[in-house]
């Protein structure tokens, strides 16, 4: 048996691409095997139509480490965020909610619906990062297992234990809260407004499949104020060139470090012998052999499809089993010949450069939640939308834009019909819905793309298109991602390793799942052998 | 002030009597002060019609902590447990489920809806019931002080740690993973059968303003599970709830407890962050080195306290605890044995209308938008099967529990709504049991406003707030006071509003009671 590399690693999306760079730049000979021809994964831009670059699927960027950036030294390989610096909701009375980063202007801008929330949300917004700079250390640690009774394991706790020390009695509560409470509940005790309730809860929602009033989302709010751009908390911002512009700076160094990486090369199989992962089987039949397996695909589809059965344990097999990945999220690309125009606040400017929501109240995003419990996408859905042509005109021909439209709620699993009999029907839900803000959009749309789960899980592999790689909620978090005992990286074949999103700490474009897991397989490397 | 006592509790519910008996026994002057004409609180069995008595409050009774029932005599003060067997039936489209207290006979009954289910069911009653016996220590446990817990306090934790650990590292952390999850969840890894997973997610939903669908509840059906008792924890007590309502206030005047009905507490007076005593109804002021409410914690801090004793940030939290009540309660005296024809013979004391987990979830998300559900889910029990003295012969008292009904309602009040919903429960019934309106005699409908109305729950939450992990164990009531103590020196709390909260368990005042004899040495220096 020909064994050409140390390690392959199975999906070239953003997390395994940095695996491969981190262990390349150990001095490891590495192979990434990417099934499309682009890289990527869910962070991709492609020319869908002619001059029009689509940042597919996932479209700001703000969670990935800086650790990342510094030692993988992406911006010398064409990295660079564009911050967006405002956030704007249309209502739909005809007024609206637009604010840039300041927060001067912020006050003004809450002020006019309430005085006394515009008041509280510095307050608010102090705490939040404060309490996500207090989580942030735990995305590049690896998960503690906990009731172990090894002496690493329960420094790493009394490490955490110390941690937590840092806050005080007050901020433990509060923490203890967020953890718990609903999205809907916990701005309740902080604002009076529905308006600014509803602005700030949609971040509490977005890529799980749950309400603002389900328990547990008030910590998926806080999570998004772990957004660090140089530093600064709460800022999201565009990548030039389009997300996939991340995966190709990290392919980059990867490469730089000597990493071989091929597209078209789809893994059917993990080849395992004696409890031991020895290589992989491409959809071609080759067979290529390493040292390390490291897989980038979540774990259903690593798991459940790339392994057999009868080479893992029965209880790890259930574990898996039970993983909740139901999708709950579409996309739809939009081809623009001009810049689109609100009625509320018609033309072009500023408003058009930041993040704009259609989720108009609480009970609204609520509503949106009921049709997809059931089973159907959102009669009216919740439209998180950007047009970021308007700060990186790479993307789009000139005076011609790119809008980018992410869509809650789509349920992968339809009670009626399937999503390739309803997807262009789901489009015009989707296109009713903005144009009640956009009264001419269909006029200006050139082209469209629309993704459903179903599509994105036929285009990206991604397992019940959920585009976390399984849902984010603390029965999935911490020690129990992606099953009870196996959190840290390392999985029931030896020598094999989940890298992707379905690792801890979970999905977003931050890289850590995927650095984690390379220093994890470092560690290992001298006690495996072949 | 004349009158002056070492302990005064504000409310004569079963866990203010528990509280005060304790508290005599440790030879403390304890007088209790019921607003009511009889003690208990929610636990009372009362005339729905004449020569009918049923429960206006609880029905059912069987998580009362086992070292109460000991230590309080209270079997011998006449209690008797009846639990029925099958304990439950649930109603399905075509054919009912029975749940017997014996585990194989009930894995009988679901092999007639599924095998897989049948195989995994004693699995899944084990899994809950090892969960149950290492959580069941925290129950009587008061909680930690986080920012300085003692050194017997770690030890202690340590202990429960150990206990859980003592499961296996797996097994340990797949109990961690229950407490967050939605029931609904939960209950999908385990079961096929939609009768079987909603009957389930009853229990875990029961007094909450949830649904199945909701992260987190699938920790409400572990109390059902505690290690002393079967299955859903049911017990009748023979004479009504009022009964052993009557036994907890017989064992407190035995152990010297002075109790006082129709006294109703108006105020908890303090002076100088310390509490001197309540003030009555009418304006008699009585002396108190220490008081312990029984009441709910916002009718405690925003009705009975000057709110200047307590601090803007406390009072904050008290406004924010959750405790919007979804349970309404409706009566009925039939004028014989209503006939069930899915079960065949006899109708049993205790059945469930709760045909899917789907339809609880719709039924809940009325309540979302502030409507009493158009499709309620219905825990039914008929008290005088087990117990024919409740009515006269051959007659029989039915007792429904609906959920959900909302205490705030979005447009529509509750003096109106309450006889809708009670048409609609009429309705639901019927159809399960045809021929049950020309038996009915009397309705009586207490909607979440009677409940409060009748016996001061807040909101009418029957467990003096949500029993969410956001408002459990150092978080209940407030964040920082679920040590029973209270801003106010002298003041405690020592109703469900605490730690380990709602439920017939005793568990709160029994706490309340330990942390209060604590403090004594303190405060009587």
């Amino acid at each position: 048996m020909a064994r050409a590399y140390d390690a392959i690693v199975i999906g070239g999306g953003h997390n395994g691409l940095t695996t491969a760079a981190y262990l390349a730049q150990a001095g490891k000979k590495v192979l990434v095997l990417e099934r499309r021809h682009v890289l990527g994964g869910a962070a991709v831009t492609e020319e869908v139509y002619p001059g029009f670059k689509f940042t597919v699927c996932s479209y700001v960027c703000s969670l990935l480490r800086p650790q990342i950036i510094r030692d993988l030294d992406l911006p010398s390989h064409g990295f660079e965020v564009i911050p967006q610096e405002s956030s704007f909701m249309p209502l739909p009375d005809g007024r609206y909610l637009f604010y840039r980063g300041d927060e001067e202007d912020t006050f003004q801008a809450v002020a006019k619906f309430s005085r006394r929330d515009a008041e509280a949300m510095p307050r608010f917004g102090r705490l939040m990062a404060r309490m996500a700079k207090f989580i942030a250390p735990t995305l590049t640690m690896t998960p503690p297992d906990i009731g172990s009774l090894n002496p690493s394991e329960l420094r790493k706790l009394f490490a955490l234990n110390k941690q937590v020390q840092t806050l005080t009695e007050a901020e433990l509560y509060t923490f203890a809260r967020l953890m718990t409470m609903s999205a809907a509940d916990y701005l309740d005790e902080w604002f009076e407004t529905d308006v600014v309730k509803a602005s700030l809860c949609s971040s509490g929602i977005i890529g799980t499949l749950l309400g603002p009033r389900s328990p547990g989302t008030a910590y998926v709010l806080m999570h998004h104020y772990m957004g660090e751009i140089d530093g600064a908390y709460r800022s999201w911002g565009y990548v030039r060139g389009g997300m996939g512009m991340v995966s190709e700076a990290i392919a980059r160094a990867a490469r730089g470090f000597g990493a071989e990486i091929r597209v078209n090369a789809e893994v059917r199989h993990i080849l395992a012998r004696n409890g031991r992962a020895i290589g992989v089987e491409l959809s071609t039949g080759e067979k290529l052999y390493a040292k390390v397996i490291a897989s980038g695909a979540d774990p259903k589809r690593t798991f459940l499809k790339m392994i057999d059965k009868s080479d893992l344990p029965a209880d790890f097999v259930r574990g898996i089993e039970n993983f909740k990945i139901e999708g709950s999220s579409g996309k739809v690309n939009l081809a623009l010949k001009e810049a689109p125009s609100f009625s509320c606040l018609p033309g072009n400017g500023v408003h058009l450069q930041g993040a704009i929501s259609l989720g108009p109240s609480v009970d609204y995003i609520e509503k949106a939640y009921d049709d997809a419990k059931y089973g159907d996408y959102s009669h009216r859905p919740y439209v998180d939308m950007c047009v970021p042509s308007t700060l990186d005109p790479t993307l789009a021909p000139p005076g011609k834009h790119i809008m980018s439209c992410f869509i809650q709620y789509a349920p992968y699993t339809l009670r009626k019909g399937t999503w390739e009999e309803r997807r262009e029907e789901f489009g015009e839900t989707v296109l009713d819905t903005i144009e009640e803000y956009i009264p001419n959009l269909r006029k200006i749309v050139l082209h469209r793309q629309v993704l459903s789960p179903w599509d994105l899980e036929q285009m990206i592999g991604l397992t019940g298109g959920n585009i976390f790689h399984g849902e984010l909620t603390p029965d999935q978090l911490l020690f129990l991602r992606p099953t009870p005992g196996w959190a840290q990286y390392r999985m029931p074949l030896r020598g094999l390793y989940l890298c992707g999103s379905g690792a801890h700490p979970g999905g977003g474009v931050m890289g850590a799942p995927g650095l984690n897991a390379a220093r994890e397989i470092l560690k290992d490397w001298a006690l495996l052998r072949v | 002030m004349a009158e002056a006592y070492d302990v005064v509790i504000v409310g004569g519910g079963h866990n203010g009597l528990v509280t005060a008996t304790y508290l005599a026994r440790a030879r403390r002057r304890v007088l209790v002060l019921e607003r009511r004409a009889a003690v208990g609180g929610p636990m009372t069995t009362e005339e729905i019609a004449p020569g009918f008595r049923g429960p206006t409050g609880a029905s059912l009774c069987g998580l009362l902590r086992p070292e109460i029932v000991e230590d309080l005599n209270l079997r011998s003060r006449g209690v008797t447990f009846i639990q029925p067997d099958p304990e439950l039936v649930v109603l399905g489209d075509e054919r009912a489920l029975r749940i017997w207290k014996d585990v194989r006979k009930t894995r009988e009954s679901i092999g007639s809806f599924s095998t897989k289910d049948a195989e995994a069911y004693p699995r899944f009653i084990e899994f809950l019931r090892q969960f149950a016996a290492a959580i069941d220590p925290i129950l009587a446990m008061t909680p930690p002080s986080l920012p300085s817990p003692s050194l017997r306090e770690q030890m202690s934790l340590f202990r429960r740690a150990l206990r859980l650990r003592r499961l296996g590292k797996t097994a340990m952390q797949h109990m961690l993973r229950l407490p967050p999850m939605s029931v609904r969840d939960f209950l999908n890894e385990w079961f096929e059968t939609e009768l079987l997973k909603a009957n389930f997610a009853v229990d875990a939903l029961i007094g909450t303003y949830e649904g199945p669908w909701s992260p987190g509840t699938a920790f409400g059906l572990v109390p059902h599970f505690r290690p002393d008792v079967h299955g859903t924890a049911s017990a009748f007590v023979r004479g009504g709830m009022g009964a052993l309502a009557n036994a907890l206030g017989l064992a407190a005047r035995d152990a010297g407890v002075t109790i006082r009905t129709e006294a109703e507490v108006t105020r908890i007076v303090s002076a100088e962050g310390r509490v001197t005593g309540v003030e009555l109804a009418g304006g008699k002021t009585i002396g108190a080195r220490m008081v312990a409410s029984n009441a709910d914690p916002k009718r405690t801090f925003l009705h009975l306290v000057e709110p200047e004793e307590l601090g803007p940030e406390f009072l904050n939290h008290v406004r924010n605890f959750e405790m919007n009540g979804v349970v309404a309660k409706v009566n009925f005296a039939l004028d014989g044995a209503p006939r069930l024809p899915l079960v065949g013979d006899g109708v049993p004391p205790h059945f469930r209308v709760c045909p899917s987990l789907e339809y609880i979830e719709r039924a809940y998300d009325d309540a979302k938008y502030g409507k009493a559900s158009a499709h309620p889910f219905l825990d039914v029990t008929l008290p005088t099967v087990v117990d024919p003295d409740l009515a006269p012969p051959g007659k029989h008292v039915m007792s429904v529990l609906v959920q959900y009904a909302p205490y705030a309602l979005r447009g529509g009040r509750w003096d109106t709504e309450g006889e809708k919903l009670a048409e609609r429960v009429t309705g639901i019934l019927e159809d399960y049991m045809p021929g049950l309106e020309r038996l009915i005699l009397r309705r009586q409908v207490l909607t979440p406003a009677d409940l409060q109305e009748r016996f001061g729950l807040t909101e009418g939450h029957i467990y003096h707030g949500e029993m969410t992990l956001d408002q459990s164990l150092v978080l209940r009531p407030v964040p920082g006071w679920s040590r029973y103590r209270t801003p106010i020196e002298g003041l405690y709390l020592c109703g469900s509003g605490s730690h380990p909260g709602g439920g017939i368990t005793g568990a709160p005042g029994y706490n309340a009671a330990r942390e209060i004899l604590k403090d004594w040495a303190r405060f009587s220096a």
